[in-house]
Order: C-alpha cells, then sequence, then structure tokens
C-alpha cells in the first residue's frame, strides 16, 4: 500500500478516536454542571477539562477568560482550535477523501455524512450549553458507526491495521494525559489525596472514559481508591480505555504488519518491551514510582515506538 | 436553434417514451426524487471545487434528471468522427515532433507550432512508447440541426468529466431502474477497464513485465480530485501525488509501505510544467525531480506525452480538417465550427469588424474562461478585447454565436429548454481505439446561457445512447 | 587548436541532505568546430549514470544521492581539437526547427531600451548576416563589462537599466534583440581561452543567432566578435536558466548551500 495511504488511514482514525475523547470528555463537564455547587466550582472544572484536552494554552491565546458556553464553543466547533471535534471530523473526512480507494464505500459514507451533519449542525456559544447533551449522544453515535462500519466492512488487510492503529495510539496518549492532568490539577495539595474530592473527582475521570460502570463490575462495588484507579485505568486488560488495552492493541497490529510484510521493525520490537513491562507491574508498584513519573516515561516510549512506526511505514526511512 | 425534443410541437420519436414518463411524475415525486439524487451524490461524494472561490471550495455538480438521448445511428457517426480525430491528433503530434511533415508541405504555417510557447522542443526527436502522445481525448460536440454535429474542439491534455458520465448513470439507474426497462440503452460502465487496458498498452521500453500503472494527482483540493480518485479506484491502480514518487538511478518508484515499488506508466492528471521541478518549472512543489530524464531513457511513460497541448491550440484546431486528411486521407467525418485566425490580416479584419457578432477565445483558454461572447459583452468589454488581439494577435480566433441545441430539464416542477453540448471520451492506444457508447452532457442550466462549463453554472445530464 | 579544460563545481552543505538529484550537460557538444579527444565527468559520491541524448544533442547524465553530507564536487575535464569557422556552428546533432527559437522567456523579455537598441540599427539593405554583426556591435556598447555587477536571475531589462553586467548579460540582451529582430537567437555556455595573468579562468556565455544561409552562426557581444578556435561550446537553450550545465533538486533539505566554481584552459602543445 501507498506509505501516504497509510498515513492517511491512520490520522483518519486517530482523528475520529479524539473526536470522541472530546465528546466524552465534555460529557463530565455537563455532569457537573447539573450537581448544584460542587466542591470544586464549575469553573475550575471547566478549566480542568480544557487543561486535559491539552488545548488551555491556545484556548487563553484567543479568549481572556475561562467560561463555559467559550470552552464548549472552543472544543466542539472553534475552526481555530485545531483539535475542535469539527476540525477532527473534518480532518479524518480529508484524510479519507485523499485516499477513497483504501476504505469500503460504507466507511466513506459514515465519514462524510458525519462531515456534512456535522456541517449543519453548528451552533453558536448562544445555545451551545442547552444542545449540548444532543451534541454529544451525535458524536458518540457517529464515531461508533463509522468505528462499526471499519469493523463490519473493511478488508482485515493492513489498510485495517494502520486504522486500528491510529485509534490506540491516540487511546493510549489520550488515557495516559487524562490520569496524569486529573492527578495535577485536581490534587494542588498533598492533604488531599484519599480525600472525599479525591474520590469524587476519580469518579468524575471515570465516566470522562466512559468506565464508570466498568469499574464498578470489575472490583464488585468496592470503594474507589486510588490505587484500584490505577490498577483500572493501566493495568486492567478488561478495561478498554487502559494503557495496557491500548498498548496490547498496538503490538497486535504491529505484529501483523511485520508478518504481513515479511519483515522486521524497531517499532514493533520496542512495544513488546513496553507490553512485557506493564504486564509484570502492579499498581502498588506504580504508586511507588511515582505516578507522574512513570506516565512521563510512559508517553516518552509510546512517542518513541510512534516515530519508528512512522519512520518505516510513511517515509520509508526504515528498510 | 435546433430543439432535440420537440419537432413542430410533436415530440420526436426518440424522446416519446421519456417524455411520457416525465410528463407523468406528479410534482411531489419530481421534487422528492431530486432530493434523492443530491444525496445520493453527496453520499458518493461528488463534489467539484471552483477555482478562485475560496468560501465554498466544495459544491454539488447540479445533475438534471431529465436524460438526453443520442439514437444509434447519430451515435455511430458521432463516434466515428471522434475516433477519426483522435487518431489524426496522434499522428498529428508524432509528426510534428519528429519530421515535421505537415509544416514542409505548408499546410499549417511554421510559425503557429514552432513559436507555440505549447510546443515543448524537449520532446523533439523522443520515440514516445507506441508512438501515441494523447491515449485520451474528449471533443466537445455540439448540434446544430437534425443532421449536423459540429465540433468545438479537442481535449488532448487531461479532458475531465468521464467520472459524471458513468455516475450520472449510477444515479438514473438507482433511481429510474424501470426507465432502463423500457428503453435499450448502451452501457457505459466499462469506462474503466478500457482506460487500463490502453494505458497498459502503452509501457516504456525498458518495461519488461506486467506494467504497473498510477495515476498522478495535483492533490485533494483540485476541482478534479473526484474524478482522480473515482477512476483509480475503479481501474485498480494507486492514485499516487508527486511526493508518494521519487526518482532513484533514473528509475520512477512509488512509496509503499512495503518499501519502494516501480512505476511503469503515469497516467498524469497535473499540467506540464509541473511534472519535474528540474526539468520544468523549478518552483514546482508538487512535481517528481527526475522523472523527465526516467521518461526520456525509457524508463517510465507519462500519459499524455508532455507537449501534447500544442493539439489544444485553438488555431491548430482549425486546421483539423486538414490535419484528418493529410494523414489518413480521409474526409473529416465531423465539422468544425467555422473559425477565423486572428494571426492571419484578412481574418483578424473580419472578426474586428464584426466582434458583437463572434466569439473570441484565447487559443490556449479553457472552462469557459478567456473568451468573450460578443452579443453579451457590453461596450467596453467588446473594445477591452479589439485592443487584446491587436496586441498579440496569434493568441487569439474567433468563432460564429453558436446556437447550442437544447434538451429540457427539470425546471422546478415543469419541463423548460436549456442548451446543451456533448463530450465523449476516446481512448487510443497501442494499435486500438476504445470508446464508450456514451459521454458527458453538460448542459447550461440557466435559461438561455451558452456557456455549459460547470465552473461557471453548468450541469449535467445522463447521455443514452440508444442500442436500435 | 588543442585545448585542455578541468572544471569543478563543489557544493558544501552544512547539515545532512536527504536526497540530491541532478541533471548534467557537462560534455561538449559534437560538431564540425570541435573534436572530443577524451572527456571525463566524475562525481565525488554517488554514480553518474547516462540518461539520454536531449533534443538538442547534449548528452544527459544524471546523479542520485540520498543522506549527503559534506562537499560534493562534479568534475569534467578533457582534450578537445577546435577550429575556426568564422562563428559559422556547423556538424550539430539537434533536429528543434531554429524557429522555437525567437520564443520569448522571462529574462529575455522585449522592453523599451532594446527597442531603443534595435532602433539605432540601419535596416535598410541589409541582409541577415549583417543585420545580427550590427547588433552584435550595439549590444557590446550598451552595457559595461563589471564582473560580479549582476546575480543569475537578472534580465536583459535589468542588466540595461543598470547600464553594466556579465558575459550572460550580453547574451541575454543580444538574444532578446535578436528575437526583436525575428532572427531565431539562443544562449550557449562553454569555455574560453584566454592569455590571463593569473592562470584563473571562468566558464564563458555567448549566442548563436540562426542565419537562413548560413545556419547557427555564433557570437560573442562581451567580445566584440564572431568566435574562433578558442571557444568551446558545451551547453544551449533559450536563457541562461535553460542551458544551465549542472540542475539539481535537494529534498527536504533545510540547511545551507555554498557553491564554488573552478575553471582552468590551457592551451596545449
Amino acid at each position: 500500500m501507498l506509505s501516504r495511504t497509510a498515513e492517511n488511514l491512520f490520522w483518519s482514525a486517530r482523528y475520529i478516536e479524539r473526536a470522541d475523547s472530546l465528546a466524552r470528555l465534555l460529557e463530565v463537564g455537563y455532569r457537573i454542571s447539573l450537581i448544584p455547587n460542587t466542591e470544586a466550582g464549575y469553573n475550575n472544572e471547566w478549566e480542568s477539562i480544557l487543561e486535559t484536552s491539552g488545548m488551555k494554552n491556545e484556548y487563553l491565546k484567543k479568549y481572556k477568560n475561562i467560561s463555559k458556553e467559550q470552552i464548549i464553543f472552543y472544543l466542539l466547533f472553534d475552526l481555530e482550535n485545531p483539535s475542535s471535534v469539527k476540525n477532527c471530523i473534518t480532518s479524518a473526512r480529508e484524510n479519507i477523501r485523499m485516499v477513497r480507494t483504501a476504505v469500503t464505500l460504507e466507511v466513506w459514507n459514515a465519514i462524510n455524512t458525519s462531515f456534512h451533519e456535522l456541517d449543519k449542525n453548528m451552533k453558536d456559544t448562544k445555545n451551545i450549553l442547552k444542545e449540548l447533551p444532543e451534541i454529544i449522544e451525535w458524536i458518540k453515535k457517529q464515531v461508533n458507526l463509522i468505528r462499526g462500519t471499519i469493523l463490519n466492512t473493511q478488508l482485515i488487510n493492513d489498510g485495517y491495521d494502520f486504522l486500528i492503529l491510529g485509534t490506540y495510539f491516540e487511546r493510549a496518549d489520550f488515557t495516559a494525559r487524562i490520569i496524569n492532568v486529573k492527578y495535577f490539577i485536581l490534587l494542588p495539595s498533598i492533604n488531599y489525596v484519599g480525600s472525599d474530592i479525591d474520590n469524587f473527582q476519580w469518579s468524575l475521570m471515570l465516566r470522562s472514559i466512559s468506565s464508570f460502570r466498568a469499574f464498578q463490575w470489575a472490583y464488585g462495588g468496592q470503594e474507589i481508591t486510588y490505587i484500584k484507579i490505577l490498577d483500572f485505568l493501566i493495568l486492567n486488560m478488561t478495561c478498554p480505555r487502559s494503557l495496557i488495552f491500548s498498548v496490547e492493541k498496538i503490538h497486535h497490529h504491529l505484529d501483523r504488519l511485520t508478518k504481513f510484510y515479511k519483515q522486521t521493525s524497531t517499532s514493533k520490537k520496542k512495544i513488546r518491551s513496553i507490553y512485557k513491562k506493564l504486564k509484570n507491574l502492579n499498581a502498588n508498584r506504580i504508586s511507588d514510582i511515582g505516578l507522574h513519573e512513570f506516565l512521563k516515561s510512559f508517553i516518552e516510549e509510546i512517542n518513541f515506538v510512534y516515530k519508528k512506526f512512522e519512520q518505516k511505514y510513511f517515509f520509508g526511512l526504515e528498510t | 436553434m435546433y430543439n432535440e425534443v420537440y419537432k413542430n410541437l410533436k415530440v420526436r420519436k426518440f424522446y416519446d417514451k421519456i417524455y411520457d414518463w416525465a410528463k407523468s411524475l406528479p410534482e411531489n415525486i419530481i421534487v422528492k426524487k431530486k432530493n434523492e439524487a443530491e444525496n445520493l451524490f453527496k453520499k458518493i461524494g461528488i463534489t467539484f471545487s471552483v477555482y478562485n472561490n475560496f468560501d465554498s471550495t466544495e459544491r454539488l455538480i447540479p445533475f438534471d434528471m431529465f436524460p438526453r438521448i443520442i439514437s444509434g445511428t447519430e451515435w455511430k457517426k458521432i463516434k466515428n468522427g471522434v475516433v477519426q480525430r483522435a487518431l489524426a491528433i496522434n499522428a498529428f503530434l508524432n509528426d510534428i515532433y519528429n519530421s515535421g511533415e505537415i509544416v514542409k508541405a505548408k499546410i499549417i504555417p511554421e510559425n503557429l507550432i514552432y513559436k507555440n510557447p505549447a510546443y515543448e522542443i524537449k520532446m523533439v526527436g523522443f520515440k514516445v512508447p507506441k508512438r501515441i502522445y494523447s491515449p485520451i481525448i474528449g471533443s466537445d460536440i455540439i448540434r446544430v440541426d437534425e443532421k449536423i454535429f459540429k465540433v468545438l474542439e479537442d481535449n488532448c491534455r487531461t479532458p475531465s468529466g468521464v467520472s459524471y458520465m458513468i455516475e450520472n448513470r449510477e444515479i438514473m439507474m438507482r433511481m429510474f431502474p424501470e426507465l432502463f426497462e423500457k428503453l435499450k440503452i448502451e452501457t457505459v460502465e466499462n469506462y474503466p477497464h478500457y482506460l487500463l487496458d490502453v494505458l497498459k498498452s502503452l509501457a516504456p521500453k525498458k518495461c519488461n513485465k506486467e506494467p504497473k500503472v498510477v495515476i498522478l494527482t495535483p492533490g485533494s483540493l483540485n476541482s478534479a480530485y473526484y474524478e482522480h480518485s473515482f477512476l483509480a479506484d475503479l481501474m485498480g491502480v494507486e492514485l499516487v501525488q508527486g511526493t508518494d514518487l521519487f526518482v532513484d538511478e533514473s528509475i520512477t518508484y512509488m512509496k509503499t509501505t512495503r518499501g519502494p515499488e516501480k512505476v511503469d506508466i503515469i497516467y498524469r492528471r497535473i499540467d506540464d510544467r509541473f511534472i519535474d521541478p528540474i526539468s520544468f518549472d523549478s518552483s514546482s512543489l508538487i512535481g517528481i525531480p527526475g522523472l523527465f530524464d526516467s521518461y526520456k531513457s525509457d524508463n517510465v511513460n507519462i500519459c499524455s506525452a508532455p507537449g501534447s497541448g500544442i493539439a489544444d491550440d485553438k488555431a491548430i484546431y482549425s486546421y483539423l480538417p486538414e490535419i484528418i486528411k493529410f494523414y489518413l486521407g480521409e474526409e473529416p467525418i465531423l465539422e468544425n465550427v467555422k473559425t477565423w485566425r486572428c494571426y492571419k490580416d484578412d481574418e483578424r479584419k473580419y472578426v474586428l469588424n464584426n466582434l458583437n457578432k463572434l466569439v473570441v477565445k484565447e487559443v490556449h483558454g479553457s472552462g469557459g474562461y478567456g473568451l468573450m461572447i460578443g452579443s453579451k459583452s457590453s461596450k467596453k468589454q467588446i473594445e477591452n478585447f479589439r485592443k487584446k488581439i491587436l496586441l498579440n494577435p496569434e493568441n487569439y480566433i474567433a468563432q460564429p454565436i453558436l446556437e447550442l441545441s437544447s434538451v429540457p430539464i427539470f425546471d422546478k416542477n415543469r419541463l423548460s429548454p436549456r442548451h446543451v453540448d456533448l463530450r465523449p471520451f476516446c481512448l487510443v492506444g497501442a494499435n486500438k481505439t476504445k470508446l464508450v457508447n456514451g459521454g458527458l452532457t453538460r448542459v447550461a442550466l440557466k435559461e438561455g446561457s451558452l456557456i455549459v462549463n460547470s465552473s461557471q453554472g453548468g450541469g449535467v445530464k445522463d447521455t443514452w445512447v440508444l442500442n436500435e | 587548436m588543442k585545448i585542455k579544460i578541468s572544471h569543478a563545481t563543489t557544493y558544501k552543505y552544512n547539515s545532512i541532505v536527504p536526497k540530491i538529484i541532478q541533471s548534467l550537460k557537462l560534455y561538449p557538444s559534437i560538431c564540425y568546430n570541435q573534436e572530443i579527444i577524451e572527456w571525463n565527468t566524475a562525481s565525488s559520491s554517488g554514480k553518474i549514470i547516462e540518461s539520454h541524448i536531449d533534443s538538442l544533442g547534449h548528452r544527459v547524465q544524471n546523479i542520485f544521492i540520498n543522506n549527503f553530507s559534506g562537499q560534493l564536487k562534479i568534475s569534467s575535464k578533457g582534450i578537445l581539437k577546435t577550429k575556426n569557422l568564422s562563428g559559422v556552428v556547423k556538424g550539430l546533432k539537434e533536429r528543434v526547427n531554429p524557429i522555437c527559437f525567437l520564443r520569448g522567456t522571462d529574462l529575455t523579455k522585449p522592453c523599451k531600451r532594446i527597442k531603443r537598441i534595435s532602433k539605432e540599427v540601419e535596416k535598410k539593405n541589409t541582409d541577415q548576416i549583417d543585420l545580427a554583426h550590427k547588433l552584435n556591435l550595439v549590444v557590446s556598447n550598451s552595457i559595461e563589462y563589471v564582473s560580479g555587477s549582476t546575480t543569475i536571475s537578472t534580465s536583459s531589462e535589468e542588466a540595461l537599466k543598470q547600464k553594466k553586467g556579465v558575459c550572460q548579460d550580453f547574451a541575454h540582451i543580444l538574444i532578446t534583440a535578436a528575437r526583436l529582430n525575428k532572427l531565431p537567437a539562443r544562449y550557449v555556455n562553454g569555455f574560453l581561452l584566454e592569455e590571463t595573468n593569473s592562470g584563473e579562468n571562468t566558464t564563458h556565455a555567448w549566442v548563436e543567432i540562426f542565419i537562413k544561409d548560413l545556419g547557427w552562426v555564433a557570437f560573442d557581444p562581451s567580445h566584440k566578435k564572431c568566435i574562433d578556435e578558442k571557444y568551446i561550446r558545451v551547453s544551449t537553450g533559450f536563457d541562461f536558466l535553460d542551458a544551465s550545465t549542472i540542475k539539481g533538486v535537494k529534498t527536504n533539505y533545510e540547511g545551507n548551500e555554498i557553491l564554488e566554481s573552478k575553471v582552468s584552459i590551457n592551451h596545449c602543445q
């Protein structure tokens, strides 16, 4: 397959996953705005959502103050925000449009229809809060539709691997980021660790990756603790948004690629070692190392895998 | 003006079934079907980005559901005429880039060719694979009366629109399957297969395996990008951009996830000057450095050949009847439109005295740009063109203002006549020519308008060649 | 006359160049005016690959180098035997119709000043060759030779405006003037054997004008004459850019490039 095709497929799936993550993040914000007078206060929470999205600095360059309507608009529709849902969907479509020949008509239709419908449903800041639940539902539905169409109609060939890799590189990055940001932003003082506020925030975080229920199931409705959350979000293979889950997927598909092309690759070797390392870890050990340290090195290692992967398959530099 | 559907208020034979059908459609059905068609197009992704219009880089190309019908007998003549022109054009290109017999025979003035910037001197003496310079020719044909079809121009470089020909049919078959039972209509779906076959027959000298064909596009912002991707899909070949290709040790490769893969035939949809920043425009960002040397060392074929554009020149077009006679020894089957060449003193004089009655065109203009319709222009515009002609006579030709024939469209919910033309696509390979029985009918959607170009408010119709 | 030439172009790069592709036209032309006794081209890195003989008779070669850093030296050297044919270039192996060289280019666009110069020339009772000689003379006097006064992208109009230039500018002005007078004209790159004190030489450029009865005749407006046995013809084209002997592209390179050129031209026994 053409290197650029692989790159376009990868990024298209990656943008779709990003739109999905943003929608889930906004859902948390919306939930909070329904609970009157929480400890942390609205603005603080919206600010942290902005922070988690990784777009706070860019936002503050454009808008002076933190306003929820403004933030929602910025994350959903702002054309000047390269990672707004609107721009993610546009980029996903643009990437697929460039490789129309590499996806089925159904996949193209799913993405193209999402693009056109989103175009029609753009909202301004005035009505945005009222419409938010509907918009979030719509985004999640579209993403599921697109992903389902990929699963059901694409040939399971190398192109499929690049699509799936886009999803999981993004998800690994997003989950790592959300844990990191939540940890730091919400716990300005060490005294809060283990307090009620803490639990409340952690449960919000679980919701933001749509894993609150899953957590309850996995740990039999026990009290939420720091260690359990770490285990769940980092090391639990049954949680589709845990780091180890994404790493396992990346490993699986990189492995498939090397077999498919009958070549070896540095990226595959590296992801295998990351996977093995995670498998042998436990949450207490991560807590000992220091969560921040752990996440920092995890993000760096995934980036290294990505760089090697990109060089080999997109730029043709590693043979 | 020739009305293709009515004759003396009576519907012509070929159109009677369609006409009855159209008349029988209730108003709400027409509206419903129109929406349905629009949705189908959107889903399939037919879009058309218009140059110089940054606000709406994408819009749907308007499609009208009333089909345009051509009888089997009429088509036979058009087909033979188009093939004849395509063969003559390739013979002409081969001649002027080699011995130049037609110039020596004083049939075409030497200045018209050798001074012409479209004549690419880098191609002189080069043996193009199988002597085919322009494998895809789209001729624009207009109907003037019951019997006569004329050719308005021949597009020899990278004619576009063929995807609409195929899609229009697809849409009509999905929406009105019953019509295809009533009438025997020739299929057009073989086009991509024919195109691949023709391109594969044009492998370069140093290719000794099954040739690898790719389509080279300027990118997704190009107005015809949809078509490039559509054709690649149906032909089962890669759609590449300049950055996907590279040249190493004179061989052209494409970058793949498996590593470099050799490319043999490039169906390029980019202009000559952008092909290679070393041999042509050095500022080209979409070209492939070293491609032209790879081509000239027989390692890859570029279709159409660089320099084919000279045959698109409208002054050269005016010599096409002579070109046909010279190379094929035949009388032209399709007529040319009367053309005055402004570089000739007497013809220029006539043009300048009759500007309000003529269409003046730049010899290299296309897409409905660079022309002036005398009857629809202000005094100022006319004077402007007069100055241009006087300043640079070689750059202009003039033609009478033609009354294109008309076919009705569904205008809101009634039928209303609009002007149309027809572009069939003729394929020329090694020892073979191929032409699907059909073409693209373009229609000027504005009442009375004669400009059918989609970039200027034109639409399209499905074209039915009847199998009688 | 036997002439020995050695010519080297050196490129220096301050960081890694991912990909270099070059197209070379470094072989002296094959014609009756000069006979190649020996000639070689070499590159300090990468292989030189024969491509094709182009429509103007140039032997085109390519160099392809990946991930290059440091210095790249492209050299050509050899010995030629030349004849003085009074400026007429005979026996060229090319198939391009001379009329093509009536077309203008960005560097050779007619301007008011050129038209004025052209008017100075008496055209009554003048045949083509006389006209060409006269044009060569007025062009020779139109600007002053000042080395380093112009750049590679200076047009004939700009050179005339500043009233100075180098051989390239003289050539562009003559080409523009000749085409204005309906004489096909083109740019020629080559070497000129000059007796210099320092022993240093440079490459040279002049003009060929097509005369109906004679064919291509070579004029050197920088020296007010036609070429003789001291001239070696290498490449030709519409103008300086088109005729350049080395054309190349570096992909994805953001560093800088320093170019040096060295020529030695000697009379040999």
